[in-house]
This record gives structure tokens, C-alpha cells and sequence, in this order.
């Protein structure tokens, strides 16, 4: 798994603020991530997962601390740069999917590589766009519902179409908010079992957030954020700031071996 | 790309802002149909008010008029550059006067304005024998009577006993033998060209399904008496004379008002031989009239003549009808920023309803520039189609805006257009190609206008906000 630092952050800080009341809901969050790694973020509702995920994926920017990519801080990049680290090498999946429910599956999977293009250049590179989508959406079994819209999809064809979508911009980074979080069960086991076969695979470095604890398991390391902060104190890990192993939660059921059978989705 | 495929698919499957679509549609098509009838009563009327007039006219400031009209017009015939630009040019004289005549027995007196031309210099300027009613006078205009309106004259003058001496008695050789008779034709007074209207009024009461419901007072071989002012004392005279066609210009003032006669003839009545008010001159190209205006008035610098173009002469009615059509835009165009509001209403709500769509969008590397592109656009789109449709279905009813008149007041049972009021046989109408671009244009700037606001907020939203938005 893990190669050379990433990603990483320090004592990352944010405050929500509405009218005169302040929220912290990050602080001081030191963390990392490596070239190939997946790594979990787990933590209750309101423990600041979303958040962390949002300011290291430049969705939103930290009051205090700094983020590193690729040894570039890109915490106090401008608007612009943001939007194109966002379009060029990182990928979103999202709880509730997010996608565009006027476009057709294949139009949402195009999507980030249609904010790259301008109209002109779409009309000599879009037939090629157009093949990898169709790749895509083959590769996470949904070579039969391209031309479908959204609400013509089921839950899990409609968060694997948004996985095929964060993918075609091949991502170095890809971020995933609780990407099982309205999924039922079985449905939430195949999405990890995709996102587990591309960073294995493709060597996509995937940083998931999720409140589901077995569905952590399944990934290199875990990172516990209770109220804010990274729970495992820093000098228990001088070599990773932040991480614990899956075994060392004490809530954490026994491991469990996965069989290889289990980690391949159908048909990938 | 993704600006131009969500523009596109937020046209087709917002159906909230096919309202837009239909308020733009509709202000687009009002404007175009009332600027191409406006303009076409304006064209009409300034066809009109063009008619009698000659391209330039040189006038005498009262109705005393000037001398020698002959030697002037050899001038402008004689000068280098004016020689050149003239095409024809006549004489006229025009005073007020009071015309009376008997319609079913009843004496009638009205005023009205003679104007004394000679016929075939005055068709040569145009605007005159066109517009005569008996079509033989189209070609050679003339005053004399045709057959049909001296025998109805012969015989009005017949049943009144007049003219016709009876038979001879027996020559008394007593007395002194009586003087030579009277000729055997009677004498016929000079023929006249009277206002279509001075000569018809509209029955009003007449059956709806009567084509033509004009009443004539006066027929051609009818007489009348006319009364003007004569010479520098303003004594009256009068003369008898009989109307032998009509001018039929459908411009009221003049139709009403107009009695033409030949010049020799008025000027020997007022007795002011010689005389005349004006000079009438048609130009071979009418984009040379401010030139050709400037050397007349160099030219007659010292003689007491007024030279302006026909549009200089009915300046006031011309700038009435520009301010009319002007003011009426402006009330017109607030129908399409009404729309506007229309747009700005529904377009933020749009932006609210599509609050998360944007931040999935800024989620994937869309900037804001690229999401206040997304909404202006579409406002530009509902503006393009609105104001596309609307000029379509604006041409197509003023194309067809007579029939659709007709519909109407069969339907309603309400005559829409009063034809007597213009002396139109029907609405006339004039599209004008760069007022309809100048109307969609406009539409399309103001949806464009209206639905900046909404972009720009749709374009600061914050994309976890947004994403976040319930």
C-alpha cells in the first residue's frame, strides 16, 4: 500500500459561524495520507469527518493550519487552482450520489471532463470522452443503463455511476463521503469492494469517510476523529500522525479475513 | 461544454421557465405587431402627407403670392447644379374660400381651399392625377366634363329653365330688332376637381354588408358656387362652377378640404394675374434635397419665398407621429421588462432549486465563472426562443391582421377598425426588418439582464453550502 507522503495536513481548524455563535468542528487535526493508500476517516455524526474531507479535497479552506499535495500547499491556492486540482486530480463520491438529475448516467459520468473542455475542443476530443465513459460505466456494471436518467436508477447504480464519474478524470485522489451511508447492506459491500479493487488495481489513493466501522475495516487505515480531533494521541505514532490500525479500537469487532472472493465486485 | 449541455437541458426540462418563454414571446410579438401597424399608418400617412406636396416647394409667405413664376422657374431651369436635380416643377396658387351647393334641396356652404394648378405640369410633379377618381383623368388630367357629367349638367340646368331659351315669337317690326340670341349651347361654367370627402359622406346607418357606403352630395355636372377673397382689398367674389371629378388621396385633410381649378382661371377670378403662391418642384433623387434646398435659397436670397422640402413643410406632423411611435416603444418595452421581472423571479428560484446541482458541479472543478455562464446563458436561451417565437407568431399576425380583424368583429359584433376614420380599405401595415431585430435585441438583453442577479448568487454560492443544501 502506503509509498511516499501524499497528502498531509496540520492542525487543521474550522469554525463554523452563524450570526454569533461559533461551532468548532475541527481542532487541530494533524494527519496524512500515502501514494496509494485507502484510508478511512471514521467518527459520530458531528465529529467533523465531512469537514476534514471537505477542506483536504480544496471543497472548502481551513481557518487555521495548512494542506499539503504532493509537497505543494494548496490550503491558500487561488479559486481557480482549486477548481482545477478538484477537475484534474481529485474525484467525489458523495453519500447521496449528487448527480445531475437532467443529464442521462453517461452525461453525468462525462461531466468532469466537459468542465475541462471548452466547445471546441469537445467536438475533437468528445467522441474519446465519450468511449471512456462508456468504459467506465461498463467496468462498474453499468454498461445497461447509460442512457437512463438518475431517478431511473437504483440507489447503488446511482453511486456507481457517480464512482464511474469521479473516475474519468483519473483522479490521483479520490474522496468518498459515506459513500455507503444510504445504501442498503449488501449494496454498501459491493461499493467498498469496487472502491477496494480500484486503489488495488488502479493504485487509486482513496481517502472514504464513513460512520460504518466494518466498512473501515476493510481498508489500510483508519483515522478516528472524536469532536474534532484525531482521537489516538500523536506521540502513540510518531511514524503517521493520527492513525490508528483497525485492531487497536477497542469497539472494533475481530478482524476478519476477507476472503479475496468477497473483496471483487461482480463483474469487474 | 457542460455551460452549453446544461443550458440546454434546463431549456427542455424546466418547464417553469416556459413561462418566461411565453412572457418574452408575447411582449416580442405585441411590439412587433404594433410597431409594423404603427409604422404602417405612419408610411401611409406620410404617403399621404408626401402626396400633394412636391419634393421642395417654394412658397410666397401669404396668399398674395409672387410674380413671374415663369422667369423663376427658368432660373432654377438655367442654373448648373439645379438643372440637374429637377425633375419636373410647377406653379400653384392656393387661397381659402367657401364653397355652397344644394343636396336634396337643401343649401349647403363649407370651407374649404382652392388650389389653382395647371393639370398637366401638376401630374408631371406627382402626386395629383393618380389620385383622381374618374380613371381617364389618370393619364391627361383635365377639368373638362366628360359625357356622362355634361349631360347631367344640361339637364339640371334644363329643369331649372334656365339657359335654354324658349321658342322665338314673331319679329315685331316696330320696334327695334331684339339683340343677337344667346347661343344655343349653354354656357358652361369651368370645371372643378372637389375633395373626394367634400363630395361623399360615410351612411353610417347603412346595411353592414354595403361594400361601399359613401353617400355623394355632389355629382360630377353638379354646380357649385365658390367665394373667395380677390386682390390686396380682400373684396369678395364668386363664381359659379361645376364639379367634374374627384381627389380621392384617402388623407382626410386633404380629401376634405381640397378644390382644385386651373390656375389662369383663379387668378382671373381673384384678379391677380400673374401671381402665384408657390412653386412646386419633384427631384430626380430625394436624398439631394437638402442641397437642392440650400442653392434655391441661395438663389432667391432676395425674394420674399420660404423653400423647404415637403418634410420641413409638415415638420410638426411628421415629429408627432416619431414622438407617438417613440412613446409608444418605450410603454411597449416596459411589457418585456416586465417579463424581465418574470425571468428574475423564476430564474432565482431555479438557482434555489438547483442550489445542490451547483455545488455537485463546483464539487467537479466547475469554476464560478463557468456556473454564472450556465445561468446567463439560459437566460439568454429562454430569450432567444421567447423572442424567436415571438417574432414569429408577431409576423405572422400582422400578415394576416385583417383577417384576424374581420374574426373579431364578427365575433364581437364591434367594428375594430373604422374605415371611414383613415379612409383605409384596410389596416395597413409595414414591417420593418431592423426594428423586429432591434426588438429581439432588446428582448434578449433584458432576459439576459434580468437573470444576471440570479447567476451571480447561483455563482458565489459556497460548493459545501451547496452541496449541503436541503
Amino acid at each position: 500500500m502506503a509509498g511516499n507522503t501524499f497528502m498531509y495536513a496540520q492542525n487543521l481548524h474550522k469554525i463554523y459561524r452563524k450570526n454569533a455563535i461559533s461551532t468548532p468542528v475541527l481542532k487541530g487535526v494533524d494527519m496524512e495520507v500515502a501514494e496509494g493508500e485507502f484510508l478511512s476517516v471514521v467518527g459520530a455524526s458531528g465529529s467533523g469527518k465531512s469537514t476534514l474531507m471537505h477542506l483536504l479535497g480544496s471543497l472548502d479552506k481551513p481557518d487555521v493550519g495548512e494542506i499539503y499535495y504532493r509537497e505543494k500547499r494548496i490550503d491558500n491556492l487561488s479559486a481557480d487552482k482549486r477548481d482545477h486540482l478538484r477537475n484534474h486530480d481529485f474525484g467525489f463520491i458523495f453519500q447521496f450520489y449528487h448527480l445531475l438529475p437532467e443529464l442521462t448516467a453517461l452525461e453525468n459520468v462525462m461531466i468532469p471532463l466537459m468542465i475541462r473542455s471548452s466547445v471546441f475542443s469537445w467536438l475533437g476530443n468528445g467522441s474519446v470522452a465519450r468511449k471512456r465513459a462508456i468504459t467506465l460505466m461498463e467496468k462498474v456494471g453499468l454498461g445497461h443503463r447509460m442512457h437512463h436518467l438518475p431517478k431511473e436508477l437504483s440507489g447503488g447504480e446511482m453511486q456507481r455511476t457517480a464512482i464511474a464519474r469521479a473516475l474519468i478524470g483519473n483522479p490521483a485522489l479520490l474522496f468518498a463521503d459515506e459513500p455507503t451511508g444510504n445504501l442498503d447492506e449488501d449494496t454498501g459491500r459491493e461499493i467498498v469492494q469496487l472502491l477496494r479493487e480500484l486503489n488495488e488495481i488502479d493504485n487509486v489513493t482513496i481517502i472514504m469517510v464513513t460512520h460504518n466501522l466494518e466498512i473501515a475495516r476493510g481498508t489500510h487505515r483508519i483515522i478516528k476523529l472524536v469532536a474534532g480531533h484525531v482521537e489516538v494521541p500523536l506521540q502513540q505514532h510518531p511514524e503517521a500522525f493520527g492513525v490508528v490500525r483497525p485492531e487497536s479500537f477497542d469497539n472494533l469487532p475481530e478482524d476478519e479475513n476477507h476472503p479475496d472472493e468477497t473483496r471483487r465486485p461482480a463483474g469487474i | 461544454m457542460y455551460k452549453l449541455l446544461l443550458c440546454w437541458k434546463y431549456l427542455r426540462t424546466r418547464y417553469l421557465a416556459m413561462v418566461c418563454i411565453v412572457s418574452v414571446m408575447l411582449g416580442v410579438a405585441t411590439l412587433i405587431v404594433v410597431n409594423s401597424v404603427m409604422g404602417g399608418f405612419s408610411t401611409k400617412l406620410k404617403e399621404r402627407l408626401h402626396g400633394l406636396l412636391s419634393d421642395v416647394v417654394l412658397e410666397a409667405y401669404d396668399y398674395d403670392g409672387f410674380t413671374d413664376a415663369p422667369s423663376k422657374m427658368a432660373l432654377i431651369r438655367n442654373d448648373p447644379f439645379l438643372s440637374n436635380e429637377v425633375e419636373a416643377m410647377t406653379a400653384t396658387l392656393e387661397i381659402f374660400a367657401m364653397l355652397q351647393f344644394n343636396f336634396r334641396e337643401v343649401p349647403f356652404t363649407r370651407p374649404v381651399r382652392i388650389i389653382g394648378i395647371e393639370p398637366e405640369g401638376r401630374k408631371a410633379v406627382g402626386g395629383f392625377a393618380e389620385h383622381l377618381v374618374n380613371p381617364k383623368n389618370h393619364e391627361n388630367p383635365t377639368f373638362n366634363l366628360d359625357e356622362n357629367a355634361r349631360e347631367r349638367f344640361i339637364i339640371r340646368r334644363a329643369s331649372r329653365g334656365i339657359d335654354f331659351p324658349g321658342p322665338r315669337e314673331a319679329p315685331n317690326l316696330n320696334e327695334p330688332p331684339p339683340p343677337d340670341p344667346p347661343p344655343s349651347k349653354p354656357h358652361e361654367p369651368q370645371g372643378v376637381i372637389l375633395g373626394y370627402a367634400i363630395a361623399h359622406y360615410r351612411d353610417r346607418n347603412a346595411p353592414a354588408d354595403l361594400v361601399n357606403k359613401d353617400v355623394r352630395t355632389l355629382e360630377p355636372g353638379d354646380e357649385v358656387v365658390i367665394t373667395t377673397v380677390s386682390g390686396a382689398k380682400m373684396s369678395p367674389v364668386f363664381d359659379r362652377f361645376v364639379v367634374s371629378d374627384y381627389f380621392k388621396s384617402e388623407m382626410s385633410e386633404y380629401d376634405s378640404n381640397y378644390v382644385f381649378m386651373p390656375i389662369e382661371h383663379l387668378q382671373k377670378l381673384r384678379t391677380m394675374e400673374d401671381r402665384v403662391t408657390s412653386i412646386q418642384i419633384k427631384l430626380k433623387d430625394y436624398n439631394k434635397a437638402p442641397k437642392v434646398v440650400a442653392r434655391l435659397r441661395e438663389l432667391f436670397a432676395n425674394a420674399p419665398l420660404e423653400v423647404q422640402t415637403w418634410e420641413q413643410k409638415q415638420g410638426a406632423v411628421l415629429a408627432a407621429i416619431r414622438v407617438e411611435k417613440g412613446i409608444l416603444n418605450i410603454l411597449l418595452f416596459l411589457i418585456i421588462a416586465v417579463a424581465g421581472f418574470g425571468i428574475l423571479a423564476i430564474f432565482s428560484m431555479i438557482v434555489v432549486e438547483k442550489t445542490r446541482d451547483i455545488g455537485i458541479l463546483k464539487a467537479l472543478g466547475a469554476s464560478n465563472g463557468g456556473i454564472l455562464t450556465i445561468f446567463i446563458g439560459y437566460g439568454f436561451l429562454l430569450g432567444l426562443v421567447g423572442a424567436g417565437l415571438g417574432t414569429i407568431i408577431g409576423l405572422e399576425i400582422t400578415v394576416h391582421i385583417n383577417d384576424i380583424e374581420k374574426l373579431i368583429a364578427n365575433v364581437t359584433g364591434q367594428d375594430i377598425f373604422p374605415r371611414d376614420v383613415y379612409y383605409f380599405d384596410k389596416i395597413p401595415t409595414d414591417i420593418n426588418l431592423f426594428s423586429v431585430f432591434l426588438v429581439n435585441l432588446g428582448s434578449i438583453g433584458i432576459a439576459v439582464l434580468f437573470s444576471i442577479l440570479p447567476a451571480l448568487r447561483a455563482s458565489m454560492l459556497h460548493p459545501v453550502r451547496a452541496l449541503r443544501y436541503e
